[in-house]
This record gives structure tokens, C-alpha cells and sequence, in this order.
């Protein structure tokens, strides 16, 4: 199928991507590899779209001890290569590589996956997981969202229609730090059915784990992650089935197992690593 | 709209409509038929080509964005070297058949070869699992690229671009909520999802009675008709990008002993059509509130029907029923709904046909 006749208009400053979707009817374009297939479809019908691929902000990259900001517009196989110095202890380029195949990863990028909030959506969990801060700005200047409060259920954040993400805030991973992602999928390629995330660093004190999600905003398993502080992965591991068994009540009983079996194959992972 | 690029090594200054894919392009205007369309998706591979030297779908990348690009098209490896091997150990490992197929996978095994020089058979079958090739069973296309790939080294790393010095604000702490798990039972072609209202059970099934009121706090419906049992309306649906509007007809019935209602429907946009049932009960609740408890049950037919992801129409009815119920006890309360954003009922079963896209 062919895509729905649309305007196209391509931006050079967030800025003015921002003036063209306050404009109304507009939605904003990046790699295109959710939009293309949306719109081909015909599921998507924009009237209008900015492109945001040569806006050279988006593309920003500064650091500090604690944290990294990432620009939205980086793309999936620029980060699995390493196009930027690694600041996660290899986790982010790990995440990238398992997303969709390599002609898609160089086309999608980082802030369009985060803005479609697909809830299967690979970095839509690692950011969560990681307790990172959204950078997001409209007609009125920027503004931060902590990443727990940006997605509000599949494909629905907290973007308005006249708001650009900007940037990505993640914390810098001591080299202490230990960390596990697994995601389950049939195929390579293709979307979780599900998928478990545990982050450790005893440098900062930060211990996450997430259970990923395919239908909504991902559930984040904070007293197994408490217990990895304290005890390690062993006891984190041994508080798990308890704490999924109550946060992720309202799955069907497979897919909770499923949910589970990711989770702690994360565990596990990083006990190893 | 102007585009000017090269296409193998040739430039070009062309009108294209914006909508146009590059593949279409490449191909109804360039003649140039080498690259082939299979899904339109991005998931079968068979359009990939280089677009300034990386591969790339060119269904998914629209041709106006290739303004300044170098794209090179399976025509325009001629004089390729990698290639020219490629070409070669594909005949002798009996690596295509019909041929559907390989344009876009050699284009995307050369990268491979290219990028990673020789590696691992694992690695091999992983880089390619985004070329599907019907008739192969893929065995003759791993030998083959793996011929090739024997003894090459990886590309040299591009410029890393270094993560130092600024200042950075600290990450916002998101407090961690507590998960709110719903009384929902597990599993089945039925949804049940029950929403506490503050409204007492006479005054919650009073105004669900009234179907032009309760299509006011249904997200994004709108009732055009009732006679009798049959009511006609429509329900606008945004999911992220995806708009429809499903216009339907349906039949309604209501027990008020029981204080339960139904509506069974039927809804169309466009090619896509679904038909669902709907069941309310209004129990009495806590604190002199109410209990509503909805059930939903869907059948889709057509191509519709193969499609399915319970979990993702769950999370919708989830939130359709919570903003339903909110509105509803704004009503019974006597305020003015709030305007929400569409989410229809309907959006429920848009969710499936939208889950083609997920479930591949
Ligand atoms: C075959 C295939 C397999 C895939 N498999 C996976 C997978 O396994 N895991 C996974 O995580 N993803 C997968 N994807 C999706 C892929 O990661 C997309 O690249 C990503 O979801 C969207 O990024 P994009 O840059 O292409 O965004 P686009 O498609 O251009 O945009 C997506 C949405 O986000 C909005 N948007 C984009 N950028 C911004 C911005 N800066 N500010 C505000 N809004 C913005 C757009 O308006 C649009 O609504 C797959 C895609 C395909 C085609
Ligand atoms: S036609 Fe482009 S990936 Fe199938
Ligand atoms: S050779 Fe026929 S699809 Fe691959």
C-alpha cells in the first residue's frame, strides 16, 4: 500500500520545528521506520510533516560525571557502533544491536522510538530502567520529564502536539556497574514479547529492574530492585516471582511467565557479566 | 516537490510527490526495477539499497528526504569488487531461486561483509534475518557470504564523538509508584474491567440508560442516531500517529432488574471492519459508590483476523474504561465532561489491525 498525499517540510532548528507543528495538522518525521510503515499502511494519515534529520541539535552530545545527554536524533546503529564515547558499560550499544535489523537502525533514531511509545519498543524500556529524564521543547522553551512520567500508555506520552524530544538524560555507569537486558522474541529483528532489564552500579547506588511491557508503560520492580542493592543478584532473583506475581497481576497468567522469565534472565546475565 | 540526488553515481533532478517512497521512485521513474517491493513494511528486505553508503529500506524512506543523497541501487554495482565476489559465490552456492529476493540481499551482505569482515555463522544468520528469502531455506546464502567474508577484516571504526565536560542537571527522580493491579481475569477472547464510580448504583444505571448521555463520556464517540435498539454513531481513534474514524451501526439492550445493558456493533473505516459486543453491570460498591463492570468481547473479519496482541487491547480497554468512568461520574455528579482525547471504544479493535505492524 501507498502512503496518504501529505506536505513535507523539512526543518533546520528545533525551533522552527517547533513554529511549523504549533501550525496545527503536523506531526514531526525523523528516521521514519514507524511513520513509513504507519502511513503506508494507511493506519497514519498526516497532513503534514516536518522532518527533523539535518536539525543539528538533535544530534548534541555532553556529559558529566553523573550524567549523559544524548540527542534525539542519533540513530540505533550510530549508538550500536559506538559513535559516541560509551558512558553505560556497553549497555546501550548492546540494546541498539538487538533492535530490528541494520537497515532499519540506520535510519530510526533514539528520540523517534521514545516519542512513538510503542510499549514493546526497545529503548522506550532501557530508559525507564535507567531512570532517565526526557528533554522536550515547545513554543514556550524546554522542559524535563522524568521517563516514568512520559509514557502514558502504548503509543501515548506526554508530548503535545507542538513539542519536539530533544534530548536523552541517562546516568553515567561506574565501572563498577553491572548490568543485564534480556528480550525475548521469536525472531531476531523483531518486537519483545517481552523483555527484563536489571542495572546495578554500587558507585552511585543506583539498582533498577524492570519488567518490560508489550501492552502499556513498562512496571519497574523496585523492592527486587532494593534487594539487588543489598543482597546481589541471588537475592534480587529470590524476591522476584513474589513482587511479579503482585505488580503484574492484571497480566494473563503466560505472559506474566513470560514477563518473569525475561526479568530474570537479566538477573542472571548480570551476575555473569 | 524538487529532489535532487544521485542514484549510481548519476545525478538527478526530479518531481516527486512527497508521498512517494524512494522505491517507487527508483523504480517508476529511474526505470530503475532492480529493487524490489515485497511488504512495504520494512520487514521483508527485498527494497533495501544503499542510501550514502548504508543500507536502508527505501519503502520506508521517502524519496523528498533523499534530497543530497547518494543512492546506490543493485544496477549500480557493476564495478564493485565486493560485490563482484558476492555475485559470483551466490551462482556457485545456489543462493537464490527465483531471485525475489536478492537485490536487497546483497546489498545488505555486502555491508555485512564489509562491516564485519569474516565472523561467526550466528552472527552471519542474525545480520541477514532482515532479508527473507522464500525459497532458499538461506543454507546456499550463509555459504555463500561466508565465502566471502573468509579472511577480510573488519571496517575501521568511524570518529567517536567523546561524552565529556558539562554541566548536567540531575536526573529528575521519578517517585516510584505503586502498581495498581485490576481485579481482570486472565485470558480469553473476553476483557472485563471494572471501574469504581464515587455515584451511588441508582444514579450510575440512570445515566447509563440515557445512550446520548453515556456516548458523551465515551472518549471520542459521537451518537448520530437512535430508533428503537438501533443506535448509529462514529468513533474517532488516535493512537500516537494512527487516526480513523469508525463509523458503525449496532443494537442496544437493557435489563434494568439486572441493571445490565448491551451493545453489540458493527464498525467500518475504510477496508478495515470489526464487530464487537459490549456488556455493562452496575453492582453496588463501596462507600455507597457503585461498581461498573464492563465486558468486551471482539471478532474481526477479513485480513483483520489474523492479527491479535490481548495484552496491548487490554492496556487500551484498561484506559478507555478509567476515562469512561471518570466522565461518567462527572456527569452523575452534574459537571460537564471533561473534552478527552479521542479513545474510542473502537480503538480497541484498531489496536489489533494496528498490531499488524507489531506483530512482526
Ligand atoms: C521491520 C522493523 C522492525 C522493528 N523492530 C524493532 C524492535 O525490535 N525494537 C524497537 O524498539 N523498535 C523496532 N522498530 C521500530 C524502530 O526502532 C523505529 O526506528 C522507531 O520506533 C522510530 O524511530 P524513527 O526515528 O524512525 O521515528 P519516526 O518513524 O520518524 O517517528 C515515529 C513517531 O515519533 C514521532 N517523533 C519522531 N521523532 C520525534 C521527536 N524528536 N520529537 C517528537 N516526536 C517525534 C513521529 O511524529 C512519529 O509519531 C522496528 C521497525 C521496523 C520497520
Ligand atoms: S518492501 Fe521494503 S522491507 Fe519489504
Ligand atoms: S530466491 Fe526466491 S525469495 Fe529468495
Amino acid at each position: 500500500m501507498k502512503a496518504a498525499a501529505f506536505d513535507y517540510r523539512s526543518a533546520g532548528s528545533v525551533a522552527e520545528a517547533v513554529a511549523l507543528l504549533a501550525e496545527g495538522e503536523t506531526r514531526v518525521l525523523a528516521g521514519g521506520q514507524s511513520l513509513g510503515p504507519s502511513m503506508n499502511l494507511r493506519l497514519a494519515r498526516p497532513q503534514r510533516l516536518v522532518d527533523v534529520k539535518r536539525v543539528a541539535e538533535l544530534r548534541d552530545v555532553a556529559a558529566d560525571d553523573a550524567v549523559c545527554r544524548l540527542g534525539a536524533g542519533w540513530t540505533h546503529a550510530e549508538i550500536e557502533d559506538g559513535a559516541m564515547a560509551d558512558f553505560s558499560q556497553g549497555m546501550l550499544a548492546q540494546v541498539a544491536h538487538g533492535i530490528a535489523y541494520r537497515a532499519v537502525r540506520n535510519r530510526g533514531t533514539l528520540g523517534g522510538s521514545l516519542a512513538h511509545a510503542d510499549p514493546a519498543a526497545d529503548w522506550v524500556n532501557t530508559v525507564v530502567a535507567l531512570g532517565g529524564t526526557l528533554v522536550v521543547q515547545g513554543p514556550s522553551g524546554q522542559r524535563r520529564v522524568a521517563s516514568e512520567d512520559f509514557m502514558l500508555g502504548a503509543f501515548t506520552t506526554a508530548l503535545s502536539g507542538d513539542e519536539v524530544l530533544v534530548a536523552v538524560e541517562l546516568p553515567r555507569l561506574g565501572a563498577q556497574a553491572r548490568w543485564g537486558y534480556h528480550k525475548l522474541c521469536r525472531k531476531t529483528g523483531e518486537f519483545a514479547k517481552a523483555i527484563g532489564v536489571a542495572v546495578l552500579d554500587p558507585g552511585s547506588g543506583l539498582a533498577r529492574v524492570l519488567a518490560g511491557a508489550v501492552e502499556g508503560k513498562p512496571v519497574t520492580l523496585p523492592q527486587t530492585a532494593e534487594r539487588l542493592r543489598e543482597g546481589g543478584p541471588a537475592a534480587a532473583l529470590a524476591l522476584l516471582p513474589e513482587e511479579a506475581e503482585a505488580r503484574l497481576a492484571h497480566l494473563a497468567p503466560n505472559e506474566r511467565a513470560l514477563r518473569v522469565v525475561a526479568v530474570r534472565r537479566a538477573i542472571e546475565a548480570m551476575a555473569e557479566g | 516537490m524538487q529532489v535532487n540526488l544521485t542514484v549510481n553515481g548519476r545525478p538527478h533532478s526530479l518531481l516527486v510527490e512527497p508521498r512517494t517512497h524512494l522505491a517507487d521512485m527508483l523504480r517508476e521513474t529511474l526505470n530503475l526495477t532492480g529493487t524490489h517491493l515485497g511488504c512495504e513494511q520494512g520487514v521483508c528486505g527485498a527494497c533495501t539499497v544503499l542510501v550514502d553508503g548504508k543500507p536502508q529500506r527505501s519503502c520506508i524512506t521517502f524519496a523528498v528526504d533523499c534530497g543530497g543523497a547518494e543512492v546506490t541501487t543493485i544496477e549500480g554495482f557493476d564495478a564493485d569488487p565486493t560485490m563482484t565476489a558476492l555475485r559470483e559465490a551466490f551462482s556457485a552456492h545456489h543462493a537464490l531461486q527465483c531471485g525475489f529476493c536478492t537485490p536487497g540481499m546483497l546489498v545488505t551482505a555486502r555491508d555485512v561483509v564489509l562491516r564485519l569482515g569474516e565472523t561467526t555463522e550466528a552472527r552471519l544468520r542474525e545480520e541477514l534475518a532482515g532479508n527473507l528469502c522464500r525459497c532458499t531455506g538461506y543454507v546456499g546464502i550463509v555459504d555463500a557470504v561466508t565465502a566471502v567474508a573468509a579472511g577480510r577484516q573488519p571496517q575501521a571504526q568511524q570518529a567517536v564523538v567523546a561524552t565529556a565536560a558539562r554541566e548536567a542537571a540531575p536526573l529528575l527522580q521519578a517517585a516510584e509508584r505503586e502498581a495498581t493491579p485490576t481485579l481482570m481475569p486472565a485470558g480469553g477472547a473476553m476483557l472485563e474491567e471494572r471501574v469504581a464510580l464515587a455515584a451511588a448504583p441508582e444514579a450510575a444505571w440512570a445515566a447509563l440508560a440515557d445512550l446520548r448521555r453515556v456516548a458523551t463520556c465515551l472518549p471520542g464517540a459521537q451518537l448520530d442516531s437512535i430508533e428503537g435498539e438501533r443506535v448509529a454513531g462514529r468513533v474517532g481513534v488516535a493512537l500516537g500517529p494512527i487516526k480513523a474514524s469508525f463509523a458503525g451501526t449496532g443494537s442496544v439492550t437493557l435489563d434494568e432488574a439486572s441493571r445490565t445493558g448491551k451493545l453489540i456493533g458493527r464498525g467500518r473505516d475504510g477496508a478495515s471492519s470489526a464487530e464487537g459486543e459490549v456488556g455493562w453491570q452496575v453492582l453496588p460498591g463501596a462507600g455507597g459508590g457503585s461498581t461498573l463492570v464492563v465486558q468486551l468481547s471482539w471478532r474481526l473479519t477479513g485480513p483483520l483476523a489474523q492479527f491479535g496482541r490481548a495484552a496491548l487491547v487490554r492496556d487500551l480497554v484498561r484506559r478507555l474504561a478509567q476515562q469512561f468512568a471518570a466522565n461518567l461520574d462527572a456527569m452523575v455528579a452534574g459537571q460537564a465532561a471533561p473534552p478527552a482525547r479521542p479513545l474510542g471504544l473502537f480503538a480497541l479493535l484498531w489496536g489489533l489491525l494496528k498490531a499488524r505492524l507489531l506483530g512482526r
